[in-house]
């Protein structure tokens, strides 16, 4: 893996940048992403509750969760 | 009682997070219909040498009843660009953009759940109308992990991670070898 490559799949992974900038920067595909992630031994991010989506996203987890409560009670 | 909502996956990388991590069905346990655009699915599926690809299409045809793909006309672009092989970047999350708009005018009371990639959706402002919300994959394993539903979400992304890695190892050889073959061919022309 090259330098700049590793500099940006690490940068990804500790939410830095993101996948479209990755994108943008000649990663094919997302499975390249992973396989780099698990070269490097980190794992895809999760995103921290900040920025300008939190209410859509807010709103988005509440659906998940009273859909899995009305289906797995 | 819930409303009528659609889940709109609006970029190939959940579905290979989750199909890496051999976790597709999780998809599936909150019972909400999945829509996935045209775009998306023959952007991930398009991929040579991913295994993930024939698994996401095995997926989906067992899960027919709740797995629709959805022809737009950014897909119909889509397929020309690729004939004509010029780019086909961002064309998944514009047919996601095509497909919630037309989902949500189709169904005035029903309301879209948009599917993002995790550090997309906190870097940049998302199309939302009062009627789409978003979540991520992370928050999306999250609340299956806070149900219970699934080990733990590291251990999903982790999973993914490492068959990534052995997917890309296997990519790597199948090249080297047709480079190999290339090689032997273009030498046994000099003979």
């Amino acid at each position: 893996m090259k330098q700049d490559q590793e500099t940006l799949l690490r940068d990804y992974a500790a939410g830095v940048v993101s996948w479209s900038t990755l994108k943008e920067r000649g990663f094919a595909d997302y499975v390249a992403v992973l396989g780099g992630l698990g070269e490097l031994q980190l794992r895809p991010p999760v995103a921290p509750m900040e920025g300008p989506n939190v209410a859509a996203r807010e709103r988005g987890r509440t659906i998940i969760r009273l859909a899995l409560q009305q289906h797995h009670p | 009682m819930i409303k009528s909502f659609s889940l709109i996956v609006t970029d190939t990388s959940p579905l290979f997070t989750l199909v890496l991590a051999d976790a597709l069905d999780v998809l599936l346990r909150p019972a909400l219909p999945v829509s996935i655009p045209d775009a998306v699915y023959i952007e991930a599926t398009r991929v040579h040498g991913a295994p993930g690809a024939e698994q996401i299409v095995s997926w989906i045809n067992q899960h027919l009843d709740q797995v629709r793909i959805i022809p737009t006309n950014i897909g119909i672009d889509q397929q020309r660009r690729l004939e004509e092989g010029r780019s086909t970047r961002g064309l998944g999350e514009q047919a996601a953009i095509e497909t919630l708009d037309r989902f949500l005018a189709a169904n005035p009371e029903a309301e879209a759940l948009l599917l993002f990639e995790d550090n997309d959706i906190v870097k940049r402002r998302a199309i939302v109308d009062a009627r789409a919300s978003l979540i991520s994959t992370g928050d999306f394993l999250r609340e299956l992990e806070a149900a219970r539903l699934i080990q733990s979400t590291d251990y999903i992304l982790d999973r993914a991670a490492i068959q990534g890695r052995n997917v890309e190892k296997q990519r790597e050889a199948n090249q080297d070898a047709t480079t190999r073959e290339r090689l032997r061919q273009q030498l046994s022309s000099y003979d």
